[in-house]
């Protein structure tokens, strides 16, 4: 069981049947009060934030969280295909889990997978990717005009907007967390 | 965390941080001088700390490091001085966060005769004089209100007829931890206003005195809080010794269930409070008043540590 004292951002713990990361948290105590930790707290199932108190002595449930490192193999149709780098173990994650995510998924990719009672419940991409642009309208020459973009279609199936000079199959380096284009990658 | 005290690495100093809580601390000291009080410095270590159970000191040497000088000011009081301030460090072990540090300032000031009311002014005042010198504008105006009308205006209960598993399913068995709950959750986040809380439960008086003849009792005491941050606390001070003692022994008993050794009773304060003329007392949070004032997210930008 965790303390109070052990709640930190990125501490796991259970709180009413689901796992739950602390993402935000504050000492507080009324002058002539109790002392109390007030935390926000994100459902790693649904990804709804929480904002709970919690008295000083008050204990905490571990939430029964496991990580690994797992390469991307393939989608069959009914889910996406991951292998375990240490152990080469196979998982099968619903698309549910893997919700927009997909877009960026590229085979061999190396991807973070949590793990919730031993069944997959979320994964985290690289915070950058190198995708190709497999479809783009065509270069325009010399402008440069700040802001200008067009709509570029990666190989991941990704859609991306991109400035105005990019060419199709250029290979383009992209943000997960924003799903924005940062620059452009030399072959 | 980075301000753990010692052993903790040190944060890079802010001089203009330590500029802005030196002009703070010159215009209070100004403006108690100017008003007729007269600063007392008493001691830092203390031969029994406060009485209350949710305060932990700070063991050293023979005693303890104090958590306020209120005992020490009332005996001040007591000597016949009637307007006497204080202001300087305090210390409370496991009290860590954005608003909180283990050392931190502390402003008391006692006037006898003294209404609550006339401390709200002099707050006000006072807060005024330190905006002015740092060259901010004076929060205002302030609000007054008790505390069973600003629970009831954020959570539709009044207090005087609610239970504690009411209040929060989760502390069924403590009527105050569970008003403190809810207090943290649901109303102090709005005091975002500078706004006086009057008339706290009779269960929260601590050192003040206890109004017996209403239906639902409280303390003669108030809080101020200034940018949703608890900035000071006031009491009508208890005069009456023997009730000081029945307190601390509730103190010590209170502090035996939950496994802490309680602490010895300060005889020359339970005699002083006996001779205390009618007197009201306020401490108010000076790194707190400096952040609050300067926009800062914490009060730890403006000391050294």
């Amino acid at each position: 069981m965790y303390n109070t004292s052990d709640i930190r951002n990125g501490l796991k713990i259970e709180l009413d049947g689901a796992p739950y990361t602390v993402t935000y948290f504050q000492f507080v105590k009324p002058g002539k009060g109790t002392a109390f930790t007030r935390t926000k707290l994100k459902n790693l199932l649904s990804g709804a934030v929480i904002e709970r108190t919690f008295r000083t002595g008050e204990k905490l449930e571990p939430a029964q969280i496991s990580e690994a490192t797992m390469q991307y193999l393939y989608n069959d149709g009914e889910a996406f295909n991951f292998m375990n780098s240490e152990t080469f173990e196979q998982v099968a994650i619903p698309e549910s889990v893997i919700g927009s995510d997909a877009q960026f998924l590229l085979e061999q990719m190396e991807v973070r997978v949590l793990f919730y009672k031993n069944n997959p419940v979320n994964i985290e991409l690289p915070n950058f990717v190198e995708l190709e642009v497999t479809y783009t309208e065509p270069a325009v020459k010399g402008n440069t005009s700040q802001g200008a973009t067009k709509t570029a279609k990666m190989n991941t199936g990704a859609e991306v907007q991109v400035p105005l000079f990019i060419e199709q199959g250029e290979l383009l380096k992209v943000d997960t967390r924003t799903g924005e284009y940062v620059e452009r990658v030399k072959k | 965390m980075s301000h753990a005290g010692p052993g903790a690495a040190a944060r890079p100093l802010d001089r203009d941080a330590l500029r802005a809580r030196a002009t703070v601390l010159h215009a209070l000291r100004s403006w108690l001088h100017d008003h007729g009080y007269l600063e007392v410095p008493t001691p830092v270590l203390v031969p029994s700390p406060a009485m209350e159970a949710t305060l932990s000191a700070v063991p050293a040497a023979e005693g303890w490091l104090r958590t306020s000088p209120e005992m020490a000011l009332k005996r001040v009081v007591a000597s016949g001085l009637p307007r006497v301030y204080e202001l300087g460090p305090c210390l409370r072990v496991d009290e860590d966060g954005p608003w909180h540090g283990r050392e931190f300032t502390l402003l008391e000031w006692y006037r006898v005769g003294a209404h609550l009311h006339d401390l709200m002014d002099e707050v006000e005042g006072l807060v005024a004089a330190a905006a002015a010198a740092l060259g901010v504008p004076a929060p205002g105006p302030w609000r007054r209100v008790s505390v069973r009308a600003l629970v009831a205006e954020h959570t539709g209960l009044d207090l005087a007829t609610t239970d504690a598993a009411t209040l929060s399913s989760r502390d069924p068995d403590d009527w105050d931890v569970a008003f403190f709950r809810r207090w943290i959750e649901e109303v102090e986040p709005h005091l975002l206003g500078p706004v006086f809380v009057e008339d706290w439960p009779a269960s929260q008086a601590a050192l003040a005195r206890v109004r017996q003849d209403a239906a639902w009792p409280t303390a003669h005491r108030f809080e101020a809080f200034l940018g949703g941050v608890e900035l000071a606390n006031a009491f009508g001070e208890l005069t009456n010794a023997a009730e000081q003692r029945r307190r601390f022994e509730a103190s010590a008993a209170a502090r035996r269930a939950a496994g802490q050794a309680p602490h010895p009773v300060d005889e020359p304060f339970v005699d002083a409070v006996g001779r205390l003329p009618p007197t009201a007392g306020i401490a108010l949070g000076v790194d707190r008043l400096v952040a609050v004032l300067c926009g800062w997210s914490a009060i730890h930008r403006g000391r050294v540590g």
